[in-house]
């Protein structure tokens, strides 16, 4: 009998181990797993569920941009916004208004043919859509304008890429002068321009 | 003859007992891992494998400077995630560590798991999903972070087309906007180098396991860059956040603005860099924040007015690392947009787990508006390592409550007030020095008061508080029914 109740003790005592002990058994602990396996990539790409959508983007010319890190005046600016930024070659900066009428004047330095402006945003699509009212004018001289292209409104999109072309009669121009009039976004009280092209 | 049999009986029943338990507690465990995406590696300094599956194990930023520095330098921490449901044995390897693991401590510390340290491995079992972090040889740096999920349910369709499906993968694309009734799925797997924004937009989902990554621009502050705020949501309701990760981003991490129905649940944050905050909302109503976890180098979990009032705002079960400024801070800005009679009001903080906070106070509210901040509660705070250096001397309470101008203040000729707080449940496990750290409360004048603040079940380094003397909490002359029970 005392054979029996050793054994059966000795035999509860392994299987209590067993069952709550951190023994070497419980390594193996029955898994079913699902291996969610990673595309062959060489380079982060764009999601597919994301098309490029600068198939859509409004053409630019392909021709010199004038206006490109030229001297630029205006007005007061918002916040941080100067009016420098309206030139130098990139949409993810820009320059803000502070108010309506804004006006934008850039020195061409020297007498150009122009026949497009073109006013760009940054083309996130984190920009909303907003409408800006814009009229162009040109001079020889600096002080003595004439309208290229009169006040209109002007729809910017990031669909589009979140610019506009303004196309006019070609002219002899040193200066150009932009006169932003409105801009619908709420965000704002003032224009934007991330940068303004001379063609 | 007859107590023995009876005692073979007893003993047979118990083995029997035993071996149906036994076949019966092991139920299969439903595991899914991800592979990193193939343009990135997996961490040099981390191997973690869970029912010996190897995980793929990033690298995220982190910073252990305690104190602001506008030129900071992160440096970088071992992340791993999977979903699962059962039991799961972690086992972990350190080679990027300067020497061997010696000692392992698994956190939060509730979660009672004392880890094997056996030549070098750590090994470990858990059974509930959560956010686990494994400290090696008593250092927090290369401290890991193990993102336990639970299995994915009602995942979206992807031919649903209003569902943006983002595979497993390293995808990188300016900004995502969400409209009406769009979802964005992003796979467990999947590294997305974007911006998610969702403004003026209604039933909005967010949802999956990846990872959105803001390591490809320089902190917001630096020449040329600016703040790109990995999810934005701005005067939109019905938004749910669920499951995915936040890391590397260049300023903010999760952001609602004006905005109210907000369900944030299951998300992982972790910040190293200027301005990181993580869950940040300003003049928002109705937001549920659950089972989240934010590390970041400045507040945690934030609440201000930038337009409007602050109601309903509801922080459970989440756990917090701060390595800069505050994890739980009601202020500074509590009337930005100079609104007529701005409040901030029913708040509550339930089982917040302060896992280290290392610079300025734990719990502050500091008015430096002239807001009436009322019935904010918080409920079973515990902070495991209340390790705050200040600035200087100042700003290392573990509670701070203020009526005061600051450099944020925006209403500089009127004041606000503080009424009707409890503080019900705070243990504090470990200090820096191993003494009772000190808190204040500073009201303005005798028109704008610190009013109705209760402590409850306040246990520090073990012994029961019950005395506002003993809880070292300073008090000028413009506080009223302060009181510790």
């Amino acid at each position: 009998m005392k054979r029996v109740l050793s054994l059966l003790c000795a035999g509860l005592l392994l299987l209590s181990v067993f069952s709550a002990g951190l023994s070497e058994s419980e390594d193996d602990i029955e898994t079913v797993v699902t291996v969610i396996h990673a595309p062959e990539q060489e380079h982060p790409e764009r999601p597919d569920c994301f098309p490029d959508p600068e198939d859509d983007f409004i053409p630019l010319p392909e021709t010199e941009n004038y206006a490109l890190n030229k001297p630029v005046s205006a007005g007061a600016h918002t916040d941080v916004y100067v009016s420098k930024n309206v030139n130098d070659g990139k949409t993810d900066t820009y320059w803000e208004s502070k108010g309506f009428p804004a006006e934008m004047v850039i020195d061409l330095q020297g007498a150009c043919t122009v026949s497009t402006v073109a006013v760009c945003l940054n083309p996130s699509s984190i920009w909303e859509p907003r409408t800006q009212e814009i009229a162009v004018l040109v001079s020889t001289d600096g002080e003595n304008y004439s309208e290229a292209a009169p006040a209109a409104k002007y729809d910017f999109d990031a669909a589009t890429g979140n610019r506009i072309r303004i196309d006019f009669e070609a002219t002899e121009a040193s200066f150009v002068k932009l006169v932003f009039t409105m801009n619908s976004s709420s965000r704002t009280g003032g224009a934007q321009a991330a940068e303004i092209c001379v063609y | 003859m007859k107590t023995g049999k009876k005692l073979i009986a007893v003993l047979l029943a118990l083995v029997s007992l035993v071996t149906f338990t036994g076949t019966c507690e092991s139920p299969r465990t439903l595991l899914t891992i991800y592979e990193g995406p193939k343009t990135m590696t997996s961490s040099a300094v981390a191997n973690v494998s869970v029912n010996g599956y190897e995980l793929f194990v990033y690298d995220v930023m982190v910073n252990h400077e305690h104190i602001w520095n506008a030129n900071t330098q992160p440096s970088s921490t071992p992340v791993t995630y999977f979903d699962f449901s059962g039991k799961a044995k972690i086992v972990i390897e350190m080679p990027g560590l300067p020497k061997p693991v010696e000692s392992a401590a698994v956190l939060p510390t509730s979660c009672g798991i004392e880890p094997v340290v056996d030549n070098g491995k750590v090994r470990f079992f858990i059974t509930e999903p959560g956010q686990y972090t494994v400290v090696f040889n008593d250092s927090v740096n290369q401290a890991l972070h193990i993102f336990a999920n639970p299995l994915e349910e009602d995942v979206p369709d992807r031919d649903d087309p209003n569902v943006f499906w983002i595979g497993p993968g390293e995808w990188v694309m300016d900004a995502i906007v969400l409209k009406d009734d769009q979802t964005l799925y992003l796979s467990g797997g999947a590294v997305l180098h974007s911006i998610i924004s969702v403004a003026n937009a209604k039933n909005v989902r967010i949802c999956g396991r990846g990872m959105i990554d803001g390591s490809d621009y320089p902190a917001w502050n630096q020449p040329g860059s600016y703040a790109r705020v990995p999810i934005d949501l701005n005067h939109s309701k019905n938004v749910t956040v669920e499951g995915i990760s936040i890391v590397n981003s260049n300023c903010w991490n999760l952001n609602s603005y004006s905005s109210r129905d907000v369900r944030i649940d299951n998300v992982k944050i972790i910040s190293g860099r200027q301005n990181g905050d993580g869950f940040t909302f300003q003049s928002c109503t109705d937001h549920v924040v659950t089972n989240c976890f934010a590390r970041t180098w400045d507040d945690s979990l934030v609440i201000k007015n930038y337009s409007g009032s602050t109601k309903g705002i509801t922080f459970k079960n989440v756990q917090v690392w701060t390595d800069l400024a505050q994890s739980m801070e009601i202020g500074y800005e509590t009337d930005k947009g100079l609104t007529l009679d701005p409040e901030i009001s029913q708040v509550l903080f339930e089982d917040i787990t302060v896992l280290y906070n290392w610079h300025k106070p734990v719990i502050s509210i500091h008015n430096s508006d002239d807001a009436y901040v009322h019935d904010v509660t918080y409920r079973n705070i515990t902070v495991e390592n209340a390790f705050m250096q200040g600035d200087n001397g100042y700003n290392k309470e573990l509670v701070e409550m203020t009526l005061q101008n600051s450099s944020w203040s925006t209403v500089r000729d009127e004041f606000g007030t503080i009424d009707d707080v409890l503080i019900d449940g705070l243990t504090v496990l470990n200090t820096l020095d191993g003494k009772v750290p000190r808190s204040r409360f500073a009201g303005q004048d005798e028109e704008h008061r610190i009013t109705n603040v209760t402590f409850r079940n306040v246990v520090i380094l073990g012994k029961p508080v019950t005395d506002l003397k003993d809880f070292k909490l300073s008090l000028n002359e413009y506080c009223e029914g302060i009181t510790i029970q």
